[in-house]
Parts: structure tokens; sequence; C-alpha cells
């Protein structure tokens, strides 16, 4: 009870707070900064009781229920969080937003959090849906910060096209629940994962298959899969840095996350053959799409956004290449969460400097910001799958899973697709690393401590790319047990 | 009684689709906004049928905030927004009137192959509603998809959780009263956001044709 309470309190709080004081004062960034750091503390104690081979669970009828998979997207989702709370809008003095903006962030920021931390520890698939629909709530309030006509159409795209995507994983959330019904009969606990888990193998497959057609394509909306994932650059370019940070960062795994639950269930219904095709068909989709989209970026936000695409793609594609196969795709998920939060955040302070998203209108960065420019680089070679990172040993895990599964082929067109992202997103860093400053733009890191975190980022990633502690390798060994079971 | 129950529960979904279709060939946002309201008083009547028959008072509560929240509160706000914009009219959807009715019957169409397995596993007297609900839930997204005005794509969406409660009404009397309830707060607040969304599009773009909303591209 106590871990998570102390999970899912503070970001509760931090909201209740930036609600109550009015006008926005500092002091509430600050106590937001260090109550996400509890939020962290506590999922940590979640991940030391997943390694010592105890599941936690809280409330009747095991109302919440952190096992591997659930714990670490708990750290993913919660680090995200507290680097959110420390580098969002008002913390520092002049970051680009007034203090309505900044209340207005640590309001729904913080409920963001906390929707996005109650879906992966529900137990209960309905709760489960009611979270994941609050998340498109509570974030899309947050993409309109500064309304410009860019940001209007941003949100509205997102609130109709993640709305309706929700709503068919509600559909397939019924259909799973009707095929528990007719099973069993009914009874309050059916929407409960590990209840449904027990009656699995007796479900009616070509019920439970439409069923996990209506999760994917639903839930598979908010991860960004092809071809739903129209609203996801839009989204991702408009929003605040910190806000990107955690759309891109986490809530995309948290959606991928709904999907994975379903699949197990669904496994264990009729075997894995039938949801694998699926997620290599929707992940080579998605890899395709984002690949070409790369070719012809302008704008560097939406390059940071086209690369989330492909790898969630790349992730669906590991998901459906057996044991070998999840284990690479959960260090990917948990690698590329460090990478692309800590991007977008860079993005952030290149946008508030140039004031523009335009590629061909950043040049000089290397000059113009030395630090933001070099870990912006750096953090790019990091996403783009290249040693000594810890992308390139999760995408090299999931080449050879791929190879032991023996699907060569599969393997060499992912490898191609990466291929053309790669030279792409090569000539676009080019252009904005180089080349003379741009006129007016003042030189200088000015204010330089948010560098630090982002540093502490990149120094995890370089950790990832050369060891695999043990600690997070029984993680990750725990996760495979669970969606193989 | 239970030829009653099931005769009644499929000519209330029949009568829900109904309801549907008019957003196809209907060009005024008022008419939309009655199609929804009668559809949304229609459901709450199956409910509360199903709960009468099934002998489920907990089903009561459901049909009574449906009732209440589909049928009284949302109409009401969506008056209030065509109040604000009254030359908004869907003119010249992306797909003409009688193009989109024949897709329309082709989804129900569709919606009956698709649940065939589900009909088929069914021993509810309500199963026979089934494929009428999920030929809803495709129309309302034919809907979205094929109309211009943010007003009515919202509007699809609202006819669209409709279907899907149906769905649950009909395949399993409703799905876990605490579940339900929290999707009626995600209905509503979700609900607030896009009006709060389509003031600002009016605000900004001076319509709400969302064919405007074109600037972010690739």
């Amino acid at each position: 009870m106590g871990t998570f309470a102390v999970l899912l309190g503070p970001p509760l709080l931090a909201a209740l707070l930036a609600g109550v004081v009015n006008p926005y004062r500092r002091f509430v960034g600050w106590a937001n900064g260090l109550l996400s750091l509890l939020s962290v503390a506590a999922a940590v104690t979640l991940w030391r009781h997943v390694v010592a081979g105890q599941v936690l669970t809280s409330g009747s009828r095991e109302f919440l229920r952190a096992d591997a998979l659930s714990t670490l997207l708990t750290l993913c989702v919660s680090v995200v969080a507290a680097l959110a709370a420390w580098l969002g809008p008002g913390m520092g003095d002049d970051d680009g937003y007034d203090g309505a903006q900044a209340r207005r962030f640590r309001i729904f920021g913080n409920l963001f959090a906390v929707t996005m931390l109650f879906a992966v520890t529900s137990n209960n698939l309905g709760f489960m849906w009611i979270a994941i629909e609050a998340t498109t709530i509570t974030s899309a309030m947050l993409i309109p910060l500064h309304v410009t006509k860019a940001s209007v159409e941003a949100s509205w795209k997102y609130i109709l096209i993640g709305s309706i995507g929700i709503a068919l994983a509600f559909g397939g959330t019924v259909l799973g629940y009707f095929d528990f019904v007719n099973l069993v009969g009914r009874h309050d606990e059916a929407l409960n994962w590990t209840t449904l888990m027990a009656s699995a193998p007796h479900l009616h497959p070509q019920v439970i298959q439409l069923a996990f057609i209506f999760i994917l394509i639903g839930y598979g909306t908010k991860a960004g899969l092809a071809p739903m994932h129209t609203w996801l650059p839009d989204a991702h370019s408009e929003a605040p840095a910190a806000l990107s940070a955690m759309m891109s960062g986490v809530l995309l795994a948290v959606a991928l996350y709904a999907v994975i639950r379903w699949k197990i269930v669904v496994d264990a219904a009729i075997g894995t053959e039938f949801t694998n095709h699926l997620l290599i068909g929707m992940g080579l989709l998605s890899l395709i799409v984002a690949g070409f989209s790369l070719v012809i970026q302008r704008n560097y936000k939406r390059m940071l956004a086209y690369s989330s695409v492909e790898h969630t793609g790349l992730m669906c594609v590991g998901l459906a290449l057996g044991p070998l196969g999840t284990f690479a795709s959960m260090l990917h998920l948990l690698n590329h969460t460090v990478a692309k939060s800590m991007m977008f955040f860079l993005a952030g302070r290149v946008l508030h400097r140039y004031r523009t998203t335009e590629i061909a209108a950043v040049s000089g960065l290397l000059a113009t910001m030395p630090w933001t420019g070099g870990l912006f680089a750096v953090g790019m070679l990091a996403v783009m799958g290249l040693p000594p990172f810890g992308l390139f040993m999760s995408e090299f895990a999931l080449f050879r899973a791929g190879f032991v599964a023996g699907r060569p082929w599969l393997m060499g067109l992912v490898l191609a697709l990466l291929t053309v992202a790669f030279v792409s997103i090569i000539g676009h860093l080019n252009r904005m690393l180089y080349g003379a400053s741009a006129g007016g733009v003042p030189v200088g890191e000015r204010p330089a401590w948010p560098l630090l975190p982002l540093g502490v980022c990149l120094t995890t990633l370089v950790v990832l790319g050369i060891t695999l502690p043990t600690p997070l390798q029984t993680l990750l060994d725990r996760i495979v047990e669970v969606i193989g079971q | 009684m239970d030829g009653m129950f099931s005769q009644l529960s499929v000519l209330g979904s029949s009568l829900v689709l109904i309801f549907g279709l008019i957003l196809l060939w209907r060009r005024g946002v008022t008419a939309y906004i009655a199609a929804f309201r009668w559809q949304s008083i229609v459901l709450a009547l199956v409910t509360a049928i199903v709960a009468y028959f099934a002998a489920d008072h907990e089903l009561y509560w459901v049909a009574g905030a449906l009732l209440l929240l589909k049928g009284v509160v949302i109409p009401g706000l969506l008056k209030r927004m065509e109040r604000r914009f009254p030359a908004e009219r869907e003119l010249d959807p992306y797909v003409n009137t009688a193009t989109s009715l024949v897709v329309a019957g082709l989804l129900v169409l569709f919606g009956y192959a698709i649940t065939r397995p589900l009909v088929a596993l069914s021993q509810l007297p309500t199963r026979a509603g089934m494929p009428l609900a999920m030929g809803l839930v495709l129309v309302s997204l034919f809907v979205v998809i094929s109309r211009k005005k943010a007003l009515t794509q919202v509007v699809g969406f609202l006819m669209l959780e409709n279907g899907l409660a149906l769905l649950a009404i009909l395949g399993t009397y409703g799905i876990p009263l605490i579940v339900e309830l929290g999707v009626f707060l995600d209905v509503l607040m979700g609900f607030l956001v896009m009006q709060i969304f389509i003031y600002q599009i009016h605000e900004t773009f001076e319509s709400i044709d969302v064919e405007q909303l074109n600037h972010l591209r690739h």
C-alpha cells in the first residue's frame, strides 16, 4: 500500500498545490521538483521488490499491482516526470512562459504523470483504459500553452484522433469482457488482468482475435503506430518541450504497454502467431512511414517525433520475435525513453534561443550554444543507434533475436529502413550544427544548470551501451517471463 | 418473455442506428444535436429494458446516468455552442450524401460480418442487436472522417461512444458499474476539453471548418 501511495501521491499533491496557489509562485515549482523525486524513489522500491522475486499489490482484489512489466514503466514515467518537473516552465526567470502558463503546466503536467502511473499499475484493464483516456485529456490541455494557429490545429487533431483511437480500444476491452462473461458469467473482477489470465486458455478464439484488432488499432493510435500516427508529429512538435518529452518519452511506451498486456492474454488463448503477425505488420509500416518522412523533414522537432514513430515500430517488431526479441524490445523501450526525453528538452533549448523549428534557420548551433549543440549532436547519434550508446545494444540484441528466430529477410528490411532514417538524420544534423551562426541570435548557455540533468541522461545512455547492470538484467528477464507466460 | 425482450432490444438498437444515419443526410447542426439527444434517450431506454428483464438494479443507475449526461447535459452544451456559431452548416462534406448512404449501408453489412462469431457465441436474448451496435460504431467513424465541421466531428465521436455503450449493454448487460462510472467521467471531461478547443479554433481561425487546419504537413 505504502509504496503505491508514494508513487501516485506526490504528483497528485503537486497538481493540487499548483491549483491552490494562484497566481503561480516559484516555490510551487520547487515543491513539484522535490515531490517528483519521491515518485522515483517509490518506483525504485518496486524495482527492488521485483528483483527479489515479489509482486507488490495493493487494495482489495489486487486493485493495484506491479509486476516486472509495470515496474519498468513506472521507472520510465517517474524519471521523465521528474525531469519535466525540474526543467519545465516556471523554474527560471526567462523561460518563455508567464505565471499563468507555468501554473497550467504544473496542474495538468502532474495530472498527466498520475494518469500514466495509474495506467501502468492498475490491475483492472477497464481502469487502465480510463487512465489512458485521461492521459489524452490532460496532455491535450497543455499543447496550446502558447495559443497559435499551429498549436490549436495540433491540439484538435490530437484530441480527436486520440479520443477515437481510445474509444476503439474501449470496444476491444468490451469484446474481451464479452468473451470472458460468456465463459464464466458476470463478475466484478472479470476485467482484472490476473483473473482474465486465469481463464485465458478457454477464451473463444475468434472473439478474442476481434478484440485484439480493436485493442491494437486503439492503443496503437496512442502509441503512434502507422497508419494512425498522423496526430503525433503535429502534437509532439507544437507542444512545449517538457510535454513533448513526456509524450514522446513515455506516453508512447504506456500505450504500447496496454497493447502488451492484452497481447499476453490473447497469446495465452490462441498462441503467439496471430499477435506476432499483426505486430510485425504494424511495426514495419511504422518504420517505412517514419523512414521516408524523415527524408523530407524540414522541422527538427518533427524529425524527433518521426524518429519516435520509428522506434515504436522497432519495439513492436521486437515483441514479435520471441523471448530474445522481447528482452531487446523492453531494453529498447528504456533506452528510447532516456534518449528521446533528453532530445526534446535540448530541442526546447534550441527553440527558445533561435525562435524557430525550421532546420534551415538553425545554423551554427555548435558555435552559438556549444554544450547544448554538443549534447544534441551526441544524443542524435545515440538515437540513430550508434555505439557506444544504449540504443545500439538494444538494436543489436533485436537483430540477433530476429536471426535466431529465423527471420533474416525481415531483419534485412528493418536494417534497410533504419539506414534510410540514419542517412537523412545525419544530413539534417549537419545543417544545424555547422555554418555561420544565425544573425541576431545571442551566443552562450544561459541558463546552464538544466544541462546537468541532461548530461546525466547521456551518461546513462553510455553506461547502458557498455554494460547491462545485474538488477536491470533481472528486471528484463522477469518481464520476459511475464510476457511469455 | 424472452421473445419480447429480444424484440424490444432489437427495435431499440435499430432506432439507435437510424439516429446515427441522420448525420449523413441532414446538413444543419441543429438536426445533428437533436439526433444525438434522441439516440441517447433510446440508448438509456434500452439500458432500462435490459435492467428490467435481467432484473439487474445497478443498470437502472447506468440508464439514469446516460439519460442525464448524454440526453440532457451534453446536448445542452452542444446547443450553447451552436448558438455561438449560427452560420456553421455542413454544406460541402468530403463525401456527398448519396455516396455516404451507400457507404453506410456497406459498413452496416460489414458490422454484421465481423460480429458473426459474437452472435454465435452469446446466449443472451439481446444478442441480435450487437451487429447494429457495431454498424453504428463504423458509421460514426465514417462521419468523423468525411465531415468538415469540428462540431459535426464531435457529434460523430459522441455517437461512436453510444455505439460502444450499446455493444456493452447488449453483449454483456453492461461492464462493471465502477468502471462504467469512470468511463462516464472520461466522456464528460473529454467533451469539455473538445469544447474548449472548438472555441479556440473559432477564435484563431474565425470559423470551425477543419479544412483550414492544414498548416502542419509532413
